[in-house]
């Protein structure tokens, strides 16, 4: 295990600053929106993070209502926590973003909106979670709206975007199917999407084993 | 199981319909907030997308107020025991659904000719006005059902049920806003997809909190 975690941060860690390089350098920008379509290459790691950390906050919390095991209450908070920080840089990459398009930092385009609904669902389930006294009952309770969180997210996130005509460009691929970028673009923005991914691993990691050697450590003095 | 849910529903329509505490909120709540929109726009009538979101916020709050009701009753009274005792957590869970979905209908029904009176806003297509209205308030009973059950186990009501249910129900209030309008425009033919998005959505919810269910209601 330790091995595999070494070999991860390598990775990461060589893989971070080419992926800086790439994105700020070796990329053309896009024709028409210059210098400022960088941003894409931090913009759309760090939403598809933000949705990462849903995925991983619904799945811990599946296994902690099926195992009763505690660590895992531990990682879904954890995993709401990335996607509490992830989420607003997404709400703040995407305003700036905004505002070099379209000359105003926010104006409720669909994509936008499901960025803040994301936001406050994860703000919702800190407010519970705080708001809960009892340890098995904030556990248990959590963990359901945080499963219910993540099973309703691929409609807001997914499905209304295409209902409604939205400004947001298409990034990846649009209607058709079809991705409008340039080669090395696709190219750095898939390397961006590998390096964000990783390292959001690599810090739900961290958290994660914070977490439980925090719960050794309470267990222990109240043994004592 | 059946004959189960049919007592259970039997029980909360005979005590709300004793004390009428739920519906009375509800039925106010909507009441002065239309006479109050009506009375503050003074007869002028609004454009179609602003009387599909004064609509829809009223149709929210009436909600916010009674919904989470029948879970927080229980355990005010304390009969959450004796309702686990008789029952399964899956039977409470369709019972209630049920309830929460014919009380809101009511509601939403009601409330809907008293805003088209006092506003003046007439739909164009009137069935998919009537469609998009039934299946916008299925939609925030279903998500309500298992967020009351969530906040009457937190033990702290009101202002927590606000804040856990309004992140869910801003998808549904926005697709239900963007279909009333376009019933109340006659330059627009309602799109079938947002329907279907609404009804597609309360599946989920219904599904997602039968499972869970269980793990907020047993102790």
């Amino acid at each position: 295990m330790k091995t595999i975690r070494l070999l991860f941060f390598i990775i990461m860690l060589v893989l971070m600053p080419v992926v800086f390089y790439m994105a700020l350098v070796w990329v053309p920008p896009a024709m028409g929106l210059g210098e400022a379509s960088r941003i894409l290459y931090f913009h759309v790691p760090v939403a598809w993070s933000s949705v990462l950390a849903f995925i991983m906050s619904g799945y811990y919390s599946i296994r902690y209502l099926s195992g009763n095991d505690r660590r895992h209450e531990l990682f879904a908070y954890n995993a709401a926590y990335m996607g509490l920080v992830y989420s607003v840089l997404t709400v703040i990459t995407g305003s700036i973003w905004a505002h070099i398009s379209w000359n105003m930092y926010w104006n409720w385009d669909p994509r936008e909106t499901s960025a803040v609904i994301l936001l406050l669902i994860y703000v919702a389930y800190f407010s519970l979670y705080s708001s809960l006294q009892n340890r098995e009952t904030r556990g248990r309770i959590s963990a359901v709206y945080l499963i219910i969180a993540a099973v309703v997210m691929p409609f807001f996130v997914f499905i209304i975007p295409r209902i409604y005509m939205s400004l947001h460009p298409d990034v990846v691929f649009n209607t058709a199917k079809k991705s409008g970028l340039e080669l090395s673009m696709k190219i750095t923005l898939i390397a961006s999407m590998a390096a964000f991914t990783m390292l959001y691993f690599f810090i739900l990691g961290l958290m994660n084993r914070t977490s439980v050697l925090k719960k050794i450590v309470e267990e222990k003095q109240n043994d004592d | 199981m059946e004959n189960r849910i049919i007592k259970n529903l039997r029980k909360d329509f005979l005590v709300e319909f004793r004390n009428r505490s739920a519906v009375n909120i509800s039925f106010a709540f909507a009441g002065i907030t239309t006479l109050s929109v009506s009375l503050a726009t003074g007869g002028i009538r609004l454009q179609p997308d602003i009387q599909s979101i004064i609509l829809w916020i009223i149709v929210f709050f009436s909600g916010m107020s009674g919904l989470a009701h029948i879970f927080i009753r229980e355990e005010e009274e304390k009969t959450s025991l004796f309702l686990s005792l008789h029952s399964t957590p899956e039977e409470i869970y369709i019972s209630k659904l049920i309830f929460n979905i014919a009380f809101f209908l009511v509601i939403c029904f009601a409330v809907t000719p008293l805003f088209v009176f006092f506003l003046q806003a007439l739909p164009v297509h009137l069935i998919f006005f009537i469609l998009t209205v039934a299946a916008g308030s299925i939609a925030i009973a279903s998500v309500s059902t298992i967020l009351g059950a969530i906040v009457s186990k937190a033990g702290n009501s009101g202002t927590l049920f606000t804040v856990i249910a309004f992140p869910l129900m801003l998808p549904v209030l926005w697709i239900s806003i963007g279909l009333t309008t376009s019933c109340f425009d006659p330059s627009v033919q309602p799109d079938c997809r947002g329907l279907l998005f609404l009804l597609a959505f309360s599946g989920v919810i219904i599904s997602a909190s039968y499972l869970s269910f269980r793990f907020v209601w047993t102790e």
